[in-house]
């Protein structure tokens, strides 16, 4: 169908480096049987469940409590977001309620699938919210979030998809004194886009959007954020590892943009690579763009390879060279993981960083 | 004949005629050594002789490639082996510079060492508990804080911490054979006292033996060594007893014998 003649092409600064090729495989793959049971990707946590099967929410395998399934209007400008129109969902809390533990499923089987979601956090609300991303085809999202005056979500994001993409997309308004941490997880063998354009409106707000990317063969994801400083005293944080094996590509495009009277922003950028094989591309593109004058904004970026005398350390204590390169491999993605506050979630985004390794090395 | 041979029978460490180079540079020379069940061996001499680089070779670094020669650590070709078996047979090296890893703690990484050793060797792994209990009183024994135990591997730790953690590193996993490369350099006299403790109780057995690789004296005033040799150009040029090292400190290593 569609779609996919509109779709953004290299000539595009912001998507230089994006695998339309593979989006599009993708969205004319015939639907298959991946084989793989809902049940299976849902972490063992009490809290809502959605699951939506190619797009489709599952009524069987949901529990929605809180959150509510809507079709949705998308007023998003963004070539891949403003696709996501249709069936969704939304999570609304009242002023000083909390709804934690809501996990979303995306289970795909081919084509193309497009689904909106809105989170809306009052007041001092608080949500967190776990999403994971399985199977095959085209999976494309956007995430609409607001958040009012001391709200706080958290949310972990994982794409585990054999083959195939996901390109999510998350529009974010943080108000004052709201705190909003999104930590993604690149794992599965898809294709990816992550794209983020946050906005922290009020003052003394905070923004997180980080994580890790883990690509082998001639795989390539790439995360492309944007954190705005519109109001004084925020603090913004952009932690994104890339570990590129074989042929693959890990792309990382973080910019921090410090508005005209932002003062006393407190913005930290980190974007490191690591390549696995010599082979692999791992691409950096950090930028800030900063029109207050009392501003912090710390910002490193850096590629290299494991580091070999860290490497011979291991093995002269016992611990063979596919153990010790996974060992190091994982300490340096795990500040970007690090982030995620519940321990079952961590451990679970953990385990299959884990599983990646032990399948690459 | 070969220092140390005239003692015992049981020959842990034979050095013959060992060559290595590193970046196309010839830096051991045709080194001979063979160390005893037992004994404590010195080995001192002036920078750039090879004496890291003997470390490292009989470790297995990448890049200190052997030439010719041949190494058997208890009857085994020692060269034919990867770094981590060479780790299994009951060989450790203590590094100079030992490494920070973040990300890894020190519990972590020493369990996962002292069990990938011991599957090596055919013995069942150590649990959680059982593996702990030993950290703890390894650290005890060389007056580290057990909190450290539980940070990652070497980061943030002051010269002299690290060279603590190899040595607690030492007592965990127990090897049959030490090579500890200048692991009295940036030491203070209470590190140095400490570490030198941890030698004589961790490795001071006739069962195990010990490289002490040094550019000075003063570690040796408490760790006793049975033999001094000197590394010059990369081959052992002199070789005698706790005396000579006294003879270097004064003379220092341009003055013959």
């Amino acid at each position: 169908m569609v779609s996919t003649l509109e779709l953004p092409t290299p000539r595009m600064e912001e998507w230089r480096w994006a695998d339309m090729q593979a989006l599009r495989s993708a969205a004319e793959a015939e639907p298959r049987v991946t084989g793989l049971d809902p049940a299976d990707l849902f972490l063992d946590l009490d809290g809502p469940r959605l699951c939506f099967i190619d797009g489709a929410f599952e009524p069987a395998h949901s529990r929605p409590g809180a959150v509510q399934v809507t079709r949705q209007i998308v007023s998003s400008t963004h070539p891949l977001a403003s696709l996501a129109e249709g069936e969704g969902w939304s999570l609304h809390i009242e002023p000083e309620h909390a709804v934690t533990a809501i996990q979303i499923v995306h289970l795909g089987s081919g084509g193309e699938s497009h689904v909106p979601a809105r989170i809306v956090l009052a007041e001092d609300a608080v949500a967190s919210l776990v999403e994971t991303y399985a199977g095959v085809g085209w999976a494309n999202r956007l995430t609409s979030i607001s958040l009012a005056r001391g709200a706080r979500l958290m949310r972990s994001v994982r794409l585990l998809q054999d083959e195939g993409f996901v390109s999510v997309r998350d529009e974010a308004e943080v108000g004052e004194a709201a705190s909003l941490v999104s930590i993604f997880l690149g794992a599965g063998g898809m294709g990816s886009r992550i794209d983020g354009a946050l906005t922290l409106t009020g003052k003394g707000a905070f923004a997180e959007m980080g994580g890790a990317l883990l690509t082998r063969g001639s795989q390539r994801q790439e995360c492309a954020v944007a954190v705005r400083h519109e109001e004084t005293d925020g603090s913004s944080r952009q932690i994104w590892r890339a570990v590129a094996a074989d042929k693959s590509v890990a792309s990382l495009a973080a910019r921090v943009e410090v508005a005209r009277g932002a003062q006393k922003t407190d913005g930290e950028q980190s974007l490191r690579g690591l390549l696995l094989d010599r082979t692999a591309t791992v691409n950096l593109k950090p930028e800030l763009e900063i029109f207050a004058d009392d501003v912090k904004c710390a910002h490193g970026a850096t590629v290299g390879e494991l580091d070999k005398n860290a490497l011979f350390y291991l093995e002269s204590r016992g611990i063979d060279k596919a153990r010790a390169t996974a060992m190091l491999t994982r300490s340096f993605v795990a500040d970007a993981l690090s982030r995620i506050g519940e321990d079952a979630v961590r451990e679970a985004f953990e385990a299959d960083a884990d599983k990646w390794l032990g399948g690459t090395l | 004949m070969c220092p140390g041979q005239e003692f015992g029978t049981q020959v842990m460490l034979k050095i013959d005629n060992l060559r290595a180079e590193v970046d196309g540079k010839e830096i051991l020379r045709g080194l001979s050594l063979a160390v005893n069940a037992g004994e404590i061996h010195a080995i001192m001499g002036p920078n750039g002789a090879g004496k890291s680089t003997l470390g490292y070779v009989l470790g297995g670094r990448p890049g200190y490639a052997p030439t010719g020669g041949s190494v058997r650590f208890d009857g085994v070709d020692l060269l034919e082996l990867e770094p981590h078996e060479r780790a299994a047979a009951g060989l450790f090296l203590g590094f100079q510079y030992p490494v920070e890893i973040p990300g890894v703690s020190n519990v972590q990484f020493l369990r996962e060492a002292l069990n990938a050793q011991r599957r090596g060797r055919g013995e069942a792994a150590l649990s959680g508990g059982e593996f702990l209990k030993l950290a703890r009183a390894q650290a005890d024994a060389l007056g580290m804080d057990q909190e450290m135990l539980k940070r990652p591997v070497n980061v943030g730790f002051s010269g002299g911490e690290k060279k603590r953690n190899e040595m607690v590193q030492m007592g965990i996993i127990g090897p049959k054979l030490a090579i500890l490369d200048e692991t009295d350099s940036g030491l203070d006299i209470d590190a140095l006292k400490a570490v030198g403790d941890g030698i004589n109780r961790i490795m001071r057995a006739p069962d195990k033996a010990v490289i002490l690789i040094t550019h000075y004296q003063r570690l040796l005033d408490y760790v006793q060594p049975d033999f001094v040799h000197v590394l010059e150009a990369g081959r052992i040029t002199r070789t005698g007893g706790p005396e000579l090292a006294l003879q270097l400190e004064r003379e220092g290593y341009g003055v013959a014998a």
